[in-house]
């Protein structure tokens, strides 16, 4: 089973994805959105949040769903230090020695961190071993009708101390400004989920944890991105830029095969994907669960977690 | 196409001889594939932060040291990539897989790119096709460049040839492919096959 899940919200004067600073200016994010006017290419750089932001989120969001539900996480995912047994420093703290064969070492990466078995890994030492992820994320885009509305503006902060009367500048009050380039814009971001990934080899051999906990693995991830958007706990500089505004339409597709719902950032991207589900049924007699909301997503998503249910997935 | 293709086939190795030349899966799907190109909507440009690093580091030797083999195409316009398998028939019925497999796995394409970028598949159309040899010919989609004259405007890049094995980029041949910006005319001897109204090289 896959699952594919498109969100649009909205952020107001959020810093959920902020890049280099240079001296006391923190910048946003930004991609270049390509604009014809008069036949002629401009650019535009409008804010941004990347898929690696979104999926650390999320994979923080699994961390304490698994650890309630009593599921393996290892000691560096524990803390949200995603090293994922990148080398034989953090691969010795799951086994040690370290043994030569690729499968023995990914069953052991699997059987002691969901968060590695669901967001895969690479230990990238002899013999080298990967294991791409199961879920998939893309960057939260503004949405194409409103890119140019989008902005991203430095906001002038400043921060106070009193100067002991010892200090060099006396006692007086020494201010230090710095900027903050905040982001606004109507994102929209897609997710997919390999449930069938889960648990199993990927070096072909076969499931490597019970089917029981499999099941439980798919229920903790489904979860965790339940929570992750319910929460809105994603992006950084939540304490003090928690963006103002929420989910405005979340759209969710459980396919047998992989289907991705077409990208939220286009105005049409609802009855779009219903026809491209429609073909599928047609053609190739896959059920399918859709549901789409511009009112409660916790509702849509807990309705997918039911259909996982009935059949027996989750 | 590989991974959903190996989904419905219930397989869900990604590596293959993990112990020596670990190599994608993907290679299973490569011999069953005669050929694949692509065209693009609009107006592409190059872009990447990593050229603007080159270009002001290193020069001008931007396409060469990305793995970016095509144009970008962020914008307000709804810009799509047309991608192309040619598939031969009896290759197929040989194998385990059927053309309808194809077709499902087709919906299914999920990530695209050499950062493996989220897509959705938005139309799937089956065909079939006959090639012929032609002196000149116009086309939309991409083609390997060497021998050919071509009239119009596109995006020149040197990519990974697929057709040599995939997974050990590090050894493998350079191919450079012309990426037209619309139609462009080609000269040269050509082995063509019509797509609907259009010529793939």
């Amino acid at each position: 089973m896959f699952l594919s899940v498109g969100v649009r919200f909205e952020a107001n004067v959020e810093a959920l994805n902020m890049v280099e600073t240079a001296g006391n200016y923190t910048k946003h994010r930004r991609v270049p959105y390509l604009v014809e006017e008069d036949g002629k290419l401009k650019t535009v750089y409008v804010p941004a949040i990347s898929g690696e932001s979104l999926a650390h989120a999320y994979q923080w969001s699994l961390v304490k769903e698994a650890l309630g539900m009593n599921l393996p996480v290892c000691e560096d995912c524990a803390k949200g230090e995603f090293f994922k047994s990148m080398n034989k420093a953090h691969l010795k703290k799951k086994i040690d020695p370290i043994p030569d064969d690729s499968k023995k070492i990914e069953a052991t990466i699997i059987k002691s961190c969901v968060i590695e078995d669901v967001g895969g890994f690479l230990y990238a030492e002899k013999p080298p071993v990967r294991r791409s992820s199961a879920f998939q994320v893309s960057y939260a885009l503004p949405i194409k009708s409103m890119a140019l509305f989008a902005t991203a503006e430095p906001q002038l902060h400043a921060r106070h101390a009193q100067m002991d009367a010892k200090g060099k500048k006396g006692n007086v009050s020494e201010q230090m400004i710095y900027y903050v380039e905040t982001g606004t814009a109507l994102y929209g971001f897609t997710f997919n989920l390999d449930l069938d990934a889960i648990g199993v080899s990927s070096l072909g051999a076969g499931p490597i944890v019970p089917e029981e906990e499999i099941r439980a693995r798919r229920e903790a991830s489904l979860k965790a991105l339940f929570r992750m958007l319910s929460s809105a706990q994603f992006g950084a500089k939540l304490s003090r830029f928690f963006p103002v505004g929420g989910i405005t339409e979340l759209t969710v597709v459980v396919t047998e095969h992989p289907f991705v719902v077409t990208s939220p950032i286009y105005d049409s991207y609802i009855e779009r994907t219903k026809k491209r589900l429609e073909v599928i049924k047609e053609a190739f007699r896959e059920e399918y669960f859709f549901d789409s909301t511009n009112e409660v997503p916790e509702e849509v998503l807990r309705k997918a977690i039911e259909y996982l249910k009935e059949k027996g997935y989750v | 196409m590989a991974y959903p293709l190996l989904h419905i086939a219930g397989d869900r190795t990604e590596t293959l001889e993990p112990k020596r030349n670990a190599r994608s899966s993907a290679d299973r799907i490569r011999p069953l594939i005669e050929w694949t190109t692509l065209k693009v909507s609009g107006k592409p440009r190059v872009y990447g932060s990593i050229l603007k690093i080159n270009r002001l580091h290193r020069g001008s030797v931007e396409s060469a040291v990305t793995s970016f083999p095509m144009a970008v195409m962020y914008g307000e316009s709804d810009y799509t990539l047309t991608l192309l398998y040619l598939l031969n028939d009896d290759l197929i019925r040989a194998s385990e897989f059927s053309v309808k497999d194809f077709e499902r796995a087709a919906w299914g394409i999920s990530r695209i790119g050499s950062r493996e970028s989220v897509i959705s598949v938005e139309s799937v159309e089956l065909g079939k096709g006959r090639i012929m040899e032609k002196e000149i010919a116009e086309t939309a989609y991409a083609f390997p460049l060497t021998g050919k004259k071509v009239q119009g405007n596109g995006v020149v890049q040197g990519v990974i040839d697929w057709k040599e094995g995939i997974g050990n980029y590090s050894k493998a041949r350079i191919m450079v492919m012309f990426y037209p910006e619309g139609k462009v005319k080609v000269e040269g001897r050509l082995r063509v096959i019509d797509v609907g109204e259009e010529v793939v090289l």
